[in-house]
């Protein structure tokens, strides 16, 4: 019979092996996934155990909103500001940890803290770090002259001034995760030939053309591997501008996670706030299918 | 158990519904026999009642309330309570939690956010209780009862209120041939006076719920309102919320420094206590942080009545706090036991808590109250329950208002004020937000 034959067996062996992870993330995703799309379109609030379905009625209440087209734009400057400063801070980092020096392995465990350390616990510190009377940065640059002193027009209100306080927040999510970056970057050039790169010094290639002609094409899915979690942790990101602002001063640092949360749990309309939060969706979807169209197509 | 009395006709009566109902009739009576004679029903003894509450923002309350009250309950009555504190912001998200799990504490707290009308039909019925404790105290506050009550019943009992009064410096307003900020007016001119000195004053322009609580005093105080007494009818877009925004920008320019736009609950607290501000207004958790923390400023800090706007009105819109019970809760007998001796022993909470926490009974607000009936300077604070009011005022906290609290639109509209943007547009996004929101609860 078909399924005693060789290959039938070991398929089966393969898939048995896949089905914990698939159960997992079925389970743990899929699931919640499909209830998140299910209140979107009903009537479900926290206080009430029966929800009605109400189509599209969620989705074009967020439309309407002023505030929801706030944290629209929010989030996507948001993702995009953090994904460029990562990038560049986990190339630069990656090829630091690359070289050879004394105590790297140290050094190597130390610059992953930032992404170990619990995020309410560091998120906290920099609100001290950001206050408006006692910030430390305020303090050292003050000291240094750089800005004026407290209660003067150059000294900055960090979590308080608009443009500063989304700045201020991704400046916090950039500092927590781009070790994360620069740790898939690392494993990226540690697998590049050594060869292929002396090849191209002795040809006279120099660092950027090295970078740009082979180090890249080379790392390229792992690049888009690590853009695509980057772009995902970044976009559900709630925990820092819930810590530090709220999405304050006047919605100024607002983003989506953020509101779904305000409108669905602390205002209790679930069925909107999860209508917000699939706003996501078309954000994350077409980073996927790049994403992975560009590394199958590498594949061939 | 809740008490609810279906209708009875002989024809449709069996025996097995008979003795139903009048167990429980029997059972409600005895409860409420007992519980009028404080003595624990029996059913009580060797059972578990869990509490969920805030962290207090006076710590030795805490301390009291799990090491000392709630033990000798508990010890006295037989039951093993177990009290667990979380950050009073969160406890909106824990109870939706409870609620979808079905499970959880016994009793639960609301600070701030009243959730009430959301959970109605998930809360036990408390009316029993609610009214044997107020006629035994002396009745409830006029404002107390719109915080629990839903198409009639009693779902929560509220167990204290958070004020937040003027505290000023008065070595600095004496100094500077100041009045005491007995009205709006005159604590902008003093925040104007000061504030070149170095001692500019502060509310919170941002998003949090100091600033919930300390603009809408402001409205409030200038003739301004929320909702009509129905609570269907907004009546935010009026001549003296213009006023009131047009003050707030005023007090910004003339009196404050940028630093406000990124304040949270504590930030004016340590604002005082550093010895810089000349005056704020909030709950007195900041003048006893300043009795802690700096001694120096806090013999020269003094705390006012609530200013009074234009017209005289003064209006003190205080941080409600209830407790509730849980339907699924299999200890509701000790959760109503234990909410009445509270209720009865308050007097020591208001000892405890330093003075923080407020009666809603009119028996424990007469004169001389605990604490701040004996301080000289607290004494001011007696005279706050009649100007008490909550979110909504004058009408009571709807789902909408709920709503509208908790995306910080009024804050909103008095921050975008204090940034430049004209009044006229303020209004028309602030109420256009109000509309917005009532409408699609009305929708729903």
């Amino acid at each position: 019979m078909w399924w005693q034959s060789h290959s039938a067996q070991r398929k089966t062996f393969g898939y048995t092996l896949l089905a914990p992870a698939a159960l997992y993330v079925l389970l743990l995703v899929g699931a919640p996934f499909l209830f998140s799309l299910w209140l979107a379109v009903s009537d479900a609030n926290v206080g009430d155990p029966v929800a009605h379905f109400v189509g599209l009625e969620n989705f074009r209440a967020a439309w309407e909103m002023d505030t929801f087209w706030i944290a629209f734009r929010n989030s996507v400057v948001f993702l995009v500001v953090a994904a460029i400063f990562k990038g560049l801070l986990g190339t630069s980092l990656a090829f630091l940890l690359l070289q050879n020096f004394r105590g790297k392995k140290l050094i190597r465990g130390l610059v992953v803290i930032p992404f170990t350390l619990p995020i309410a616990i560091s998120v906290l510190s920099w609100k001290w770090m950001y206050d408006s009377q006692f910030s430390v940065i305020n303090w050292v640059l003050s000291r240094a002259g750089l800005i004026g002193s407290y209660g003067s027009e150059s000294w900055p209100v960090w979590l308080g001034q608009p443009h500063l306080a989304l700045a201020a927040c991704i400046a916090v999510n950039v500092w927590r995760t781009f070790p994360f970056s620069a740790i898939v970057l690392l494993a990226g050039f540690t697998a590049i030939p050594l060869e292929v790169l002396d090849a191209a010094k002795v040809d006279g290639c120099t660092f950027f053309q090295r970078f740009r002609h082979i180090v890249t094409p080379m790392i390229f899915p792992i690049l888009m591997i690590g853009f695509l979690f980057d772009t995902v942790f970044t976009l559900s990101d709630l925990s820092v501008v819930y810590l530090l602002t709220q999405g304050g001063p006047a919605n100024a640092s607002k983003i989506l996670p953020v509101l779904a949360y305000q409108i669905g749990i602390q205002a209790g309309n679930l069925g909107r706030g999860a209508a917000i939060a699939l706003f996501l969706v078309p954000l994350l979807l077409p980073a996927l299918i790049l994403v992975l169209r560009n590394i199958k197509r590498r594949e061939w | 158990m809740s008490v609810s009395q279906p209708a009875l006709t002989p024809s449709t009566v069996s025996r097995r519904r008979f003795l139903t109902v009048a167990g429980a009739g029997v059972t409600t009576s005895a409860l409420l026999t007992m519980l009028d004679a404080r003595q624990a029903p029996a059913q009580i003894k060797g059972t578990t009642l869990r509490i969920l509450q805030w962290s207090h923002f006076i710590p030795a309350y805490d301390a009291w309330f799990d090491n000392k009250f709630v033990k000798d309950w508990g010890d006295k009555n037989g039951v093993k309570v177990r009290v667990d504190h979380i950050p009073h912001l969160e406890l909106p998200a824990r109870m939706a939690a409870e609620f979808a799990a079905g499970a959880g504490h016994d009793i639960i707290m609301n600070g701030s956010s009243i959730l009430t009308r959301l959970y109605y039909k998930s809360l036990a019925d408390v009316s029993d209780i609610y009214d044997s404790i107020g006629k035994k105290r002396g009745g409830w506050i006029p404002t107390a009862k719109p915080l629990v009550e839903v198409e009639g019943k009693q779902y929560g009992i509220p167990m204290f209120y958070i004020l937040l009064p003027m505290l000023y410096r008065k070595d600095l307003f004496d100094a500077n041939n100041l009045k005491a900020p007995d009205t709006w007016e005159l604590a902008r001119v003093a925040a104007r006076t000061l504030k070149p000195k170095g001692h500019p004053t502060g509310i919170q322009f941002s998003q949090c719920a100091d600033a919930n609580l300390n603009w809408r005093s402001v409205l409030f105080s200038f003739g301004g309102a929320e909702t009509d007494p129905s609570g269907e009818n907004i009546l935010i877009d009026s001549k003296e919320t213009r006023e009131a925004l047009r003050f707030a920008k005023a007090l910004f320019d003339e009196g404050m420094t940028p630093e406000v736009f990124s304040w949270d609950d504590a930030s004016d607290n340590r604002f005082l206590a550093s010895g810089v501000g000349c005056w704020i207004h909030d709950a007195i958790s900041a003048y006893r942080t300043t009795e802690d923390t700096n001694p120096d400023v806090f013999k020269n800090t003094y705390i006012g009545m609530e200013p009074a706007g234009p017209g005289g009105k003064r209006v003190s819109t205080s941080a409600a706090n209830v407790y509730m019970i849980w339907k699924f809760s299999k200890n509701q007998p000790a959760a109503k036991e234990f909410l009445v001796h509270f209720m009865e022993e308050f007097k020591d909470g208001m000892v405890q808590s330093r003075g923080y926490n407020m009666p809603y009974l009119l028996g424990d607000a007469q004169k001389p109250m605990p604490i701040i009936g004996s301080d000289p300077k607290m004494q001011i604070l007696q005279d706050f329950p009649k100007i008490v009011a909550f979110y909504g005022y004058p009408g009571p906290f709807t789902t909408p208002v709920q709503e509208v609290v908790n995306l910080f639109v009024l804050p909103d509209m008095f921050t975008r004020v204090a940034r430049g943007q004209s009044v006229d547009d303020v209004m028309k996004w602030g109420v256009g937000e109000y509309q917005r929101i009532f409408s699609k609860h009305k929708r729903a």
